[in-house]
């Protein structure tokens, strides 16, 4: 078991690595650096100035060794834009971003979910052909179409909720929450609805499938014949069942919400780390791009590590060598 | 007794209270573009500038019509050839109570070069040799050689203090300092509250302004990006004013009662750029084959291009009349720009002549570049370039992309024909015929951003003198012939004025429309 | 779902017979079928040639539904900002639209299904190589990657597919693996590779046949990912340049227009684009209900 642990850890480990190479250089050797960040009116001189200033002159390979060497001190440079370091900049409007997300995410499962299943327990009824096609719609059409809708009917339309911002904010250990207010709340509501569509989708249809699967095995048969009733089976059953594949997916999904909120603040101008990527890429401010693509593989290096874990605990067969 | 001793306080709290909501007025701003940090010289973007002037002020100020007018400075004149004298204004107060004198001036100069980010504030005081204090409300300033426009320069010269700003003055220190408040003490009309970087900017009232005091205490400027967004947020009224609404929600805007639409000229002009290089790379015949010359380097090939554009058109379509035709690179009144140059005449059946007496009685083919994300319609009035120059049978390609890969390739010269706007922030020529119209020679310091290697000996000529000239009128006269002789040439033909657009809510505040698009609080207040 | 007695002779015919029963979908491929073809014959159905600046007038600009243009014919759908006729617009976009979908799904499909394939027959360092670069892949967000590669790249239809590709190839390979690893084990593969049959054809003839349905269902859902995926790239800024319309950058183009009355020029495309990915998702759900082996019982 130790050594599974360790093993994988390594590759983890190793994995980071790569991609910080890849990231680093693909970044930063594509295109000039240099040109984006200086106005067009800059002079031969101020153009070399900024050069130097910002250690552009150096080997690329010399600019990574030092990246890294700061990177592992915590220290991931400062932006070429604003001059501020960039984890500070970062961690300041990651709150606001993952408020979003967790709300739009739990919301999304816990609604999904339970749709989800009924439409797979009776899925000749009415209701779940309704909640079907719903799904679909909310699956297919594209998140900045459905939030520029939500903003002209609900702000501009009918002026019940705001059409963007964030609202007030309360200190908790520190840090500046929204959602406690009803202000907060309501500034939150359409970025959540817009961010969590997808996701409701998604978690529609994954439970209606699972649950259609699962009613049809023999576990089901069996526990009808010994004549539970189906409230019983529901909970003590199906539910446990479904659990696993819903929580994989959760943890995976979670991670592709937080992307997609890329799109949902720019529409919503939530100032989350979201706009944050889009403004710099938009601006080439390269430390920005380059420090959230590396936090974002961190973490998806991290939670591919953990459901690992998770995973060898549970399944005997994985922690004794079988394939991936 | 009772009943006295109780209502008395009451009464008084009420009074206190309504007086207090009668003054507690405070103006939300909705706007395109933040600043980069609260450090004033850290960035020469317009918005960035725009943020600073709310607190902190420049030593020479840039008015509505971007003329320019004491600031912090009240008067200046050339004592010898490389000295000026600039007088500055007594009385002042920092907003932490200190006064302002010339150690403040000096201080802020000479710290510009230190912490300057990439958008490099430097060129403002590129000229500056040195400084000297004469006493605290004189400076001389030392230039290298002759520096006629150096008050123009000016404009954006930030003053900070010398006492709160001194540890806060390098690279690594001065975003820090300036963006939590400890060094952001100013001269301006209002005081830094809080800032969130993309965020919001909130400020308090400097009630001891040199100006006056403002009509808001206070003043909230909120950065909203997004054209749509901001709209929706001045319509769910969530701010009291927006600035950039795009041409295409102000024709809306007219018709919407609740909202009042304010359009301010823009010194911003859309000019065509044609390369003037012996061999261009992205001009072809219409077969696809090369051609044996560049077709720009004809003067009855340019002079057709000018005559296929309808600007009328342009601007009433395109533009959906936000704009207005220009015949030259300044706008109208500005120093320098001339008014017996005549307005093109739009004629595509005359461009066909020209274009065949030229010898190219098929026409060419050639790929257009501009920017997509800069101006309001910057990529719109390229298409619309792209269809009136292919219906007189230029075959255009258009390609409007983002700013960030256009204005490096234009630098690197990879275009033939290419277009952006380009404003007169400094309100004299000086700055955009000496920047555009000379060679390209940095020996003189001349013809930095002139991409097309257009080359006039005349131009060139005037141009070098008028830069030494320290008699305004004089140099005036030599600016607006060299202005006609470069329209003449038609390397560089200027298409369209822009005009902004400001949005607020119906009745409710005033202000005047800055040429530079500016939005001021100071200067907006509640309506009469 | 009933099993058939097995009285129809070919697979595609079972195949069919038991897809014709869902008629939301069959009409879904109706529509498919239809929106392809509209695609393909663009040129031919449209009234204008939107990319020929010939024939634009800027005077027809920003017309509502019903306007008889310069060109005199009428307008169904009204006019964009430059004077294209809306239809014709979204014709040529549909045609756009898909070429990507269809190239980004062909380009992932082949290179997903080797690599999937690869690792499954050759196994050991390789597979462990190949599928672990897989799962990071499945795991990281395609638009943020789709994101930085076309603002590195820049703007083109070959950045852009590039982008998709380089997001979407990952499902691919994930699904050709599983199937083939599944296959890889089954006795008529051993046997057929005692023969002197070469490697290549066993693998050819025989494994990849088998692992083709799955492949199907996943080819489905990555053209819609595509399209919507290039959709959002444009809105964002990020997508094709704005000469050279997809669906995407049609509604892109028109949303500055939603708030003040014009809403055709962004409903329309968006009323299509949304056509297109429903329809294509209804046929992939059922396909992937009917190939789901699980839900035979």
């Amino acid at each position: 078991m130790l050594g599974f642990v360790i093993q994988r850890f390594l590759q983890a480990v190793m994995v980071m690595a790569v991609m910080s190479v890849i990231v680093f250089f693909g970044v930063y050797a594509i295109g000039n650096p240099i040109d984006i960040v200086i106005p067009p009116d800059a002079t031969q001189e101020i153009r070399a100035e900024a050069i130097r200033r910002l250690g552009l002159d150096r080997p690329l390979y010399e600019q990574y060794f030092i990246f890294i060497t700061n990177l592992l001190q915590g220290d991931m440079g400062r932006s070429f834009v604003y001059n501020v370091p960039v984890l500070e900049l970062i961690g300041g409007r990651l709150p606001a971003t993952l408020e979003l997300v967790l709300i739009s995410v739990i919301s999304a499962t816990v609604l999904g979910v339970t749709l989800g299943i009924y439409a797979g327990y009776r899925p000749d009824s009415w209701v779940s052909k309704t909640i079907m096609a719903v799904s679909v719609l909310g699956f297919s059409v594209p998140s900045f179409w459905v939030g520029l809708i939500l903003i002209l009917f609900f702000a501009v339309n009918l002026g019940w909720l705001p059409a963007g911002g964030r609202g007030e904010t309360v200190l908790i250990w520190g840090t500046a929450w929204s959602f406690p207010t009803l202000n907060g709340l309501s500034h939150i509501a359409l970025p959540a609805i817009n961010l969590a569509l997808f996701k409701l989708a998604m978690m529609i249809r994954l439970a209606r499938a699972g649950t259609r699967e699962i009613m049809l095995t023999d576990t089901i048969k069996f526990a009808r014949a010994a004549g539970l009733s189906e409230a019983t089976i529901l909970r003590r059953h199906l539910l446990k069942l479904i659990s696993i594949p819903i929580i994989t997916v959760f943890g995976l999904e979670l991670g592709s919400t937080l992307a997609f909120a890329v799109v949902t603040e720019t529409i919503f101008s939530w100032p989350g780390v979201g706009k944050l990527i889009i403004d710099s890429i938009a601006v080439l401010d390269r430390p920005v791009m380059v420090a959230y693509l590396i936090l974002v593989a961190f973490l998806f290096v991290t939670i591919n590590f953990v459901i690992d874990l998770v995973f060898a605990l549970i399944d005997p067969r994985v922690r004794h060598g079988a394939s991936a | 007794m009772m009943n006295r001793t109780f209502f008395a306080p009451l009464a008084f709290t009420l009074g206190l209270t309504a007086a207090v909501a009668a003054s507690a007025q405070t103006l939300t701003m909705g706007v395109r573009g933040g600043p980069e940090s609260l450090d004033p010289h850290f960035s020469a973007l317009g918005s960035h500038a725009e943020a600073a002037k709310h607190i902190f002020d420049t030593l020479v100020w840039s008015g509505t019509d971007l003329q320019i007018e004491p600031g912090l400075a009240t008067s200046w004149k050339p004592i010898d050839e490389d000295t000026w004298e600039f007088k500055l204004r007594e009385g002042v107060k920092f907003h932490d109570g200190s006064d302002f004198d010339a150690e403040d001036v000096k201080f802020s100069i000479e710290r510009i070069p230190v912490v300057t980010g990439p958008t490099t504030t430097a060129i403002y005081v590129r000229r500056v040799a040195s400084v000297d204090i004469i006493d605290p409300y004189t400076l001389h300033i030392n230039t290298d050689g002759q520096a006629a426009t150096l008050p123009n320069d000016f404009i954006r010269l930030f003053i900070v203090s010398s006492d709160a700003a001194a540890d806060y003055s390098t690279p690594e220190t001065a975003s820090q300092g300036f963006n939590s408040g400890a060094a952001t003490i100013g001269t301006g009309p209002y005081k830094f509250v809080s800032w969130v970087p993309n965020g919001d900017l909130v400020l308090e009232r400097n009630d001891d302004y040199w100006r006056g005091m403002g009509a808001w205490e206070t003043v909230i400027r909120k950065e909203i990006p997004n054209d749509s967004s901001r709209l929706a947020a001045l319509k769910a009224g969530q701010v009291d004013i927006i600035n950039y609404v795009s041409s295409v929600d102000y024709l809306a805007l007219e018709r919407d009662a609740s909202i009042d639409a304010v359009t301010g000229d823009s010194v911003y002009i859309m000019n065509l750029q044609l390369d003037q290089r012996e061999e261009t790379p992205m001009v072809r015949a219409i077969d696809g084959s090369d051609l044996d010359e560049n077709p720009f380097r004809n003067i009855l090939v340019r002079q057709a291009i000018d005559q296929a554009i309808d600007r009328e058109t342009m601007v009433d379509i395109v533009l959906e009349g936000l704009g207005r035709p220009a015949n030259q690179m300044m706008p109208p009144g500005f120093f320098g720009s001339n008014d017996s140059i005549p307005m093109s005449e739009y004629n595509p059946d005359r461009a066909r002549e020209l274009l065949t007496e030229a010898g190219y009685p098929e026409g060419f083919e050639v790929d257009l570049y501009c920017t997509a994300d800069r101006l309001p319609g910057d990529a719109a009035i390229c298409q619309g370039l792209g269809q009136m120059l292919t219906q007189v049978g230029i075959k255009t390609n258009v390609n409007a992309i983002s700013r960030t890969v256009y204005f490096p390739a234009q630098a690197r010269l990879d275009y033939s024909m290419f277009m952006n706007g380009w404003g007169t922030l400094t309100g004299e020529a000086s700055y955009t015929l000496g920047g555009l119209a000379h060679s390209n020679d940095p020996e003189v310091k001349l013809g930095a951003f002139n991409r097309i290697q257009y080359a006039n000996p005349e131009v060139d000529m005037l141009l070098q003198a008028g830069a030494k000239m320290m008699d305004p009128v004089e140099r005036r006269a030599t600016y607006e012939e060299a202005m006609e002789k470069v329209m003449a040439d038609k390397a560089y033909i200027s298409i369209v004025q822009l005009q902004t657009v400001w949005a607020a809510q119906a009745g409710m505040l005033e202000f005047e429309p800055r040429f530079d698009e500016d939005t001021l609080a100071f200067f907006i207040t509640p309506a009469s | 779902m009933s099993t058939r007695p097995n009285t129809t002779s070919t697979p595609l015919r079972r195949f069919w017979a038991e897809f014709s029963e869902n008629k939301i979908a069959v009409v879904a491929l109706i529509v498919v079928a239809a929106l392809i073809l509209l695609a393909v014959f663009a040129p031919l159905v449209s009234p204008q040639n939107p990319y020929d600046l010939a024939n634009l007038s800027l005077r027809d600009a920003r017309r509502p539904p019903g306007f008889v243009g310069s060109g005199g014919y009428t307008h169904l759908l009204g006019t964009d900002p430059q004077g294209r006729d809306l239809l014709s617009a979204i014709f040529y976009g549909l045609r756009i639209s898909i070429q990507i979908g269809l190239a980004a799904g062909f380009v992932s499909l082949t290179i997903g299904t080797t690599l999937g394939i690869l690792a499954a027959y050759v196994g050991g360092r390789v597979e462990a190589l190949i599928m672990r670069m897989v799962d990071l892949q499945l795991s990281f967000p395609a638009i943020l990657l789709a994101l930085v590669i076309v603002a590195l790249l820049g703007q083109g239809k070959a950045q852009l597919i590039g982008a998709l590709v380089a997001a979407q190839y990952a499902y691919f390979a994930r699904t050709a693996y599983g199937a083939a690893k599944a296959e890889r084990g089954k006795d008529y593969i051993e046997a057929a590779l005692a023969t002197p049959l070469s490697a290549r054809l066993v693998v050819l003839r025989h494994m990849l046949p088998n692992c083709t349905p799955p492949l199907i269902v996943v080819a489905t859902v990555q053209i819609a990912n595509s399209i919507s995926l290039e959709a959002t790239l444009s809105f964002l800024g990020l997508g094709l340049p704005v000469t050279e319309p997809s669906l995407g950058m049609l509604i892109a183009n028109g949303f500055p227009y939603m708030m003040s009355g014009r809403n055709w020029i962004s409903v329309y495309p968006g009323i299509a684009l949304i056509i297109l990915i429903v329809a294509i998702n209804l046929v992939g759900d059922q396909v992937r209900d009917q190939f789901n082996p699980r839900l035979r019982k």
